[in-house]
């Protein structure tokens, strides 16, 4: 009986394994999204509510007192797409009218958008409190990589 | 010699080599994009230039004719001075025809204090020049790519009262909180007066009336709540404001006082591919004198506007609005307004309906086109609307259409 059961379950592994290779093969490109800090932010992880307040620019101060600098790529950006809407949890274009009300009331600033992910990393090294997120940690030295929470 | 300068530099030489200036501003900031983008300022802005023919009415011109009056063009810069305090401006030239007067303008120029901010609050307060950020729309109501719409929802953002309900001289303090059981809760308060000049004054009393009309008070509140990760957002805001009217000698109209009071609340939705917003609203508009000594009326008036867009494709867009509007809401086909004038006034000019449909397409994150069609219905939401033009505006129905590219950085 425990032979028949064991068996039903390594089919019904195999056939949710199999589906899920051919659910990744044929969606968008999904990318591993890590975010990452300059190392004054000293923080080594945030929740999702803190992040969202980040980008949101809600939070403008690491809890160290050092004031935070938003890095983002364009909005149409597959990562940044990806980014706002799993770690956020919110929709690119809900981003975007935040930023520009405030950039275009006085209210506030928005985030700093650079074209490519080599030059956030670079701003993230060389920016005092500096936050952006890449897809590859693997070549990103000398920066801070916070832990998100759920 | 001082008067034959003032003849020779013409308000609309000013206004030509003000945009000029602005786009090449705008042009000089795009190309060196990345040597500006530091940290401590930051530079942006938009140009926009249209199309619009609006048919049965004078909203756009007086000979109806297809009009390029709908141009746009803002550049705004912000710099951190300091952890605490930071300064912003923006400047803007507007030509919508006889919706607004054409110029430029200094829409904003502020100090900001970061006076408290810890995990959960945040608490600034803004000196200056501030915009309005109190409806829905308001603060970018000039804002061609942050708005809904080319036309904005007339039965809020009635564009005869925009020099004077976009911001003020004077201060604000916004208040927000967020957290993970509460959600996110912005307050705003604001204080201040609009210097209101010659000819903003004929759009928003007319020609015909020849003294000076003084911004007195405008005291403006709201507050937002949007719960935890929801797609919601509500809010309400309240407005009371106060002018007076000076006559010149010899003049059409006698010394006046306008109390203005606004009570609006509103939501939106945004989802992935459908967004909705709604915004309903309460006025109260008392006259007294101004048409002659004595006259006093006290009017309530009500509207609403919902609006819904469909994100056909990643960068095609469809929407649509539906507005309502009654001057006087116990006089809702305008009977007793016309009854009142002798018939010289219409009853059509006691309410402004509109139908709207519109689509937009991006082509890229930056550059825009955007096209809608206005079915009109009546001329409470036309300029001036304290002496209204039934020769101009003959048509109870009335129809707007415009397309508008736009470019922002």
């Amino acid at each position: 009986m425990s032979f028949y059961v064991n068996y039903k379950d390594e089919i019904i592994k195999a056939i949710f394994f199999k589906i899920a290779v051919v659910i990744l093969l044929f969606s968008p490109q999904v990318y591993a999204i890590n975010i990452i800090s300059n190392i004054t932010a000293d923080t080594p992880s945030l929740s999702v509510t803190q992040l969202r307040r980040i980008y949101s620019m809600r939070q403008l101060h690491w809890q160290n007192g050092t004031p935070i600098v938003v890095y983002v790529l364009a909005s149409n950006n597959p990562l940044h797409q990806q980014f706002c809407k799993q770690q956020l949890r919110l929709f690119p274009y809900q981003l975007d009218r935040i930023w520009n009300k405030l950039t275009f009331s006085g209210y506030g600033v928005a985030p700093i958008e650079v074209a490519t992910q080599q030059e956030l990393i670079k701003a993230i090294k060389l920016t005092k409190g500096a936050i952006g997120y890449v897809d590859n940690l693997s070549e990103v030295k000398d920066v801070n990589v916070i832990k998100i929470d759920d | 010699m001082l008067t034959s300068l003032k003849l020779m530099i013409r308000p609309s030489h000013v206004s030509y080599c003000f945009v000029i200036v602005l786009c090449h501003l705008c042009l000089a900031f795009t190309l060196s994009a990345s040597e500006v983008s530091n940290k401590s300022l930051q530079v942006h802005g938009f140009v926009a230039q249209g199309v619009i023919d609006a048919s049965g009415s004078n909203y756009i011109n007086d000979d109806e004719n297809l009009s390029f009056e709908l141009t746009e063009v803002g550049i705004n810069a912000s710099y951190q001075l300091n952890d605490t305090f930071r300064i912003a401006g923006q400047a803007v030239y507007l030509n919508g025809g006889n919706r607004y007067h054409e110029g430029p303008r200094v829409d904003y120029l502020l100090l900001e204090w970061d006076a408290f901010h810890n995990d959960v609050w945040q608490a600034s307060f803004y000196f200056g020049r501030v915009k309005n950020n109190h409806w829905l729309h308001s603060s970018t109501r000039d804002i061609p790519f942050a708005r809904p719409s080319i036309i904005i929802p007339q039965v809020v953002y009635f564009d005869g009262f925009r020099d004077i309900a976009v911001g003020g001289d004077g201060a604000a303090v916004k208040l927000r909180y967020s957290d993970d059981a509460i959600g996110e809760i912005d307050f705003n308060f604001s204080r201040g007066e609009s210097s209101i000049s010659d000819d903003q004054a004929d759009v928003v009393i007319g020609k015909l009336a020849l003294g000076t009309i003084d911004h007195d008070l405008d005291a403006q509140a709201s507050i937002y709540w949007r719960p935890p990760y929801s797609q919601w957002r509500f809010g309400i805001s309240a407005l009371d404001s106060s002018f007076t009217y000076d006559r010149v000698e010899i003049d059409n109209f006698f010394d006046g006082d306008f109390i203005f009071q606004f009570y609006t609340a509103n939501a939106i939705y945004e989802g992935e591919f459908w967004q909705f917003s709604a915004e309903i609203f309460q006025e109260r508009f008392v006259t007294s004198g101004f048409y002659f000594p004595g006259f006093h009326r006290d009017e309530i008036g009500q509207g609403y506007y919902v609006q819904a867009s469909y994100q056909l494709q990643k960068d095609f867009s469809l929407m649509t609005r539906y507005e309502r509007f009654y001057a006087n809401k116990d006089d809702r086909n305008g009977a007793k307004l016309s009854q009142s004038t002798g018939g010289l006034v219409p009853s059509y000019f006691g309410f402004h309906h509109d139908t709207m449909i519109g689509l937009s397409y991006d082509f890229s994150s930056d550059s825009r086109v955007s096209a809608e069609y206005h079915w009109m219905e009546g001329g409470a939401r036309l300029s001036p609307i304290v002496q209204p033009n039934p020769i101009a505006n003959d048509s109870k129905n009335w129809q707007v259409w415009a397309i508008q590219f736009m470019y922002w950085f």
